[in-house]
């Protein structure tokens, strides 16, 4: 079943954005390729991943290459794309390599930007469609279930997911990191630039209130306060206002800066020293570079807040290693298991077969002794079980043994014939 | 016998003081959570030896410098473990186990059994020598935490988010941490002081001419003292009181030293 198991696509790695936006099908479209391509017997199981950053099949087939290309033939025929074209971009992956894939991916290892949260949703997606679709079998169900848990645990174990990795949620991370918690804290938005907005919202989804919006246009302050649910303010009194709030928030188009040191230095005297935070998003900057030089006050500007982005960038990639290291242990695991699960059938139709034997000979034995007393017919119970399970040990012994060190096919094979158990194959 | 259970104890501390610094620079935690284990057992051991020098002795464990320091450590590591519970921050041991264990190696082994003058050993006196020995412990913290608050704002001021950035918790955390440790600290000092001098007055001439030990004890006193009235005019705050309550923790090494190093009327 290990070896039958691949994953084949592209992504974000191998193809340029337009392919990737061509080929991504929305669900309808999604659920008929399911159905071709099942019908068409490739593959004993199909899953299709389709998102913006990457379209990948998933699935148990004995020529992997032979599913991959129907596959992507019959999703390319959707937009009119060759198989020709889109060949050289395809990466395929079978046995633990396709394990660690599926991994990987639904962990966010192998994601544009490391650590989102959307692709563990977007794989959740596919399996539920590929689900309803009824194109899963046992492999990919055990497979997903545990790309889930591995996923989940990437990120519990990890802080992957930790730091902000856009401009406006670094201010707001900074903002916490002197503030600690930013419930209460007041917040002053200069400007109307959209930007600003945005870490504004962020500030208040962290509980900040109130906010006051000032601009040079009144009117939109208005309307910006409305938005935000906040108070208007002239942009005369901004300086006045600033005494009062925790974090300011400024993105106005000014050419000059319009948030002076001198004033922020008697702003402080009027605070009592209570920490002030500049956001400065605006470009060119809005508060004078020297306003980082007092006490208590922490200015950054878009530069500075790209910076940490960066860091947090690399915290990120840090934090990925150990997820790597994390999911190396689970493939290992996982093949081991899905091992065992391959011989799993065999094994259980061994016994059956046993077990009918069994059934139809000590009813036939108690045909011939019609004056049998209970005491016999148990005595036969448990000598005709003896023996099927004695029989039946060393076989499956041997299958396990053989599926562990990578050779149970061929004993699959052996122990099918010599019992005669039928056609019926692993994994059907 | 108590000396070996405290041999284990300070052993304890030592690696869990590196587990700390491993988990701030390697930011694994992971080796916070044993150095906090480690600490905890220690501090077991630490206790077991204290009762046991009392035990062995025959008399109050805190009547030579060895002692007291011992006792201080004591009380400090018992408010550290308290403060990484409270404000979940498990990193404080990399800053306050590296300095409690510089004050119990920093004493010259011949200084250990330096001991306080006999009518020291009154039980005013040892009220006295408790309470300011509570006091110094939470000045130790005071300390760890003022070092944490200016390596953290030196980050966020200087746009350096690098390791300290992301392991240490937020300005206003840290703040708050070094006025609680202070304001715990003081008044212990304070009365603990007070009562030394009331006992000063009637057994001695006079204090201060003839006593670093004391002389210093007013000096740390009154730095302290104006950290904390600077705080609470509202001026002095973060970086500013940071600074205070370093400098306050050298005069607290110098008057240590001063009880070690000179004899003055407290030991012989």
């Amino acid at each position: 079943m290990i070896d039958t198991l691949f994953v084949a696509g592209l992504s974000h790695r191998t193809a340029p954005l337009d392919v990737r936006e061509q080929l991504a099908l929305e669900a309808d479209k999604l659920r008929e390729v399911l159905a071709d391509l099942a019908g068409s017997g490739v593959c004993s199981e199909l899953m299709v991943l389709s998102t913006c950053n990457r379209v990948e099949v998933y699935g148990v087939a004995d020529v992997a290459g032979e599913a991959r290309d129907a596959a992507f033939r019959r999703m390319g025929a959707q937009k009119g794309m060759d198989l020709r074209a889109l060949e050289p971009l395809l990466y395929t992956a079978t046995g633990a390599d396709a394990v660690r894939h599926a991994f990987r991916v639904a962990a966010s290892l192998d994601s544009m930007v490391l650590g989102e949260p959307q692709i563990l949703g977007q794989v959740k997606d596919a399996f539920a469609l590929a689900q309803t679709c009824r194109t899963l079998g046992p492999t990919l169900h055990a497979l997903m279930s545990q790309a889930f848990a591995v996923a989940k645990r990437v990120r519990t174990d990890t802080e992957i997911g930790r730091y902000a990795v856009s401009v406006s949620f670094a201010a707001v991370e900074l903002a916490r990191k002197i503030f600690g918690s930013l419930r209460g804290k007041a917040v002053l938005l200069i400007g109307a630039g959209e930007m600003g907005e945005l870490a504004a919202r962020h500030l208040q989804d962290q509980g900040t209130l109130p906010i006051y919006v000032a601009n040079r246009t009144w009117g939109r302050a208005q309307e910006l306060a409305r938005d935000l649910a906040g108070t208007a303010v002239r942009y005369e009194d901004a300086t006045s206002v600033m005494a009062e709030v925790d974090i300011v928030i400024t993105s106005t188009a000014a050419q000059e800066p319009i948030v002076r040191a001198a004033e922020v230095r008697a702003v402080m005297r009027a605070r009592h020293a209570r920490p002030l935070f500049f956001v400065d998003i605006a470009v060119p900057r809005n508060v004078e570079a020297a306003v980082n030089d007092l006490d208590n006050v922490y200015c950054y500007d878009v530069d500075d807040l790209r910076l940490v982005v960066e860091s947090n960038m690399r915290e990120r990639q840090r934090e990925a290693q150990r997820g790597e290291q994390l999911v190396e242990r689970e493939v290992a695991r996982f093949v081991e298991r899905l091992k065992d699960l391959d011989v799993v059938p065999t094994i259980v139709s061994l016994r059956e077969k046993l077990e009918d034997i069994r059934r139809a000979e000590v009813a036939r034995a108690l045909g011939r002794l019609p004056g049998a007393d209970d005491a016999t017919k148990e005595a036969l119970e448990a000598l005709s079980q003896g023996i099927v399970n004695k029989v039946l040990h060393a076989p499956t012994v041997k299958l396990r043994d053989s599926s562990r060190a990578g050779h149970g096919r061929r004993w699959i094979e052996v122990i099918s014939e010599l019992f005669g158990l039928g056609p019926k194959a692993p994994g059907s | 016998m108590n000396a070996v259970v405290f041999d284990v104890a300070l052993t304890a501390y030592m690696i869990a003081a590196a587990a700390a610094l491993g988990s701030l620079f390697g930011r694994r935690e992971d080796l916070a959570r044993f150095a906090t284990l480690l600490t905890a057992a220690g501090w077991l051991c630490h206790t077991a030896a204290i009762v046991l020098r009392g035990v062995e002795m025959r008399r109050a464990p805190v009547l030579t410098l060895a002692e007291v320091v011992s006792v201080v450590i004591w009380v400090a590591v018992l408010l550290g473990l308290w403060i990484e519970r409270r404000y979940g921050i498990t990193i404080f041991g990399a800053f306050f186990l590296p300095v409690i264990l510089a004050l119990g190696l920093g004493l010259p082994t011949g200084l250990r059994d330096l001991a306080f003058e006999p009518q020291s050993q009154s039980g005013w006196a040892l009220v006295h020598v408790a309470l300011i020995m509570v006091g110094l412990a939470a000045l130790v913290l005071n300390f760890g935490s003022a070092l944490m608050y200016v390596v953290q704002e030196r980050q966020i001021k200087g746009k350096h988010t690098g390791t300290f950035y992301y392991g240490l918790p937020s300005l206003d955390t840290l703040d708050h941490l070094t006025l609680v440790t202070l304001t715990v600290g003081f008044p212990f000092l304070t009365v603990g002081l007070l009562l030394g001098l009331v006992q000063a007055g009637r057994s001695w001439a006079n204090l201060l001419a003839g006593d670093p030990l004391a002389l210093f004890s007013l000096l740390m006193w009154t730095v302290y003292a104006a950290t904390l009235s600077g705080r609470a005019v509202g001026r002095w705050r973060g970086r500013r009181a940071a600074y205070f309550a370093i400098a306050g923790f050298c005069v607290l090494l110098a008057t240590l030293g001063a009880g070690a190093l000179f004899h003055g009327r407290h030991g012989s």
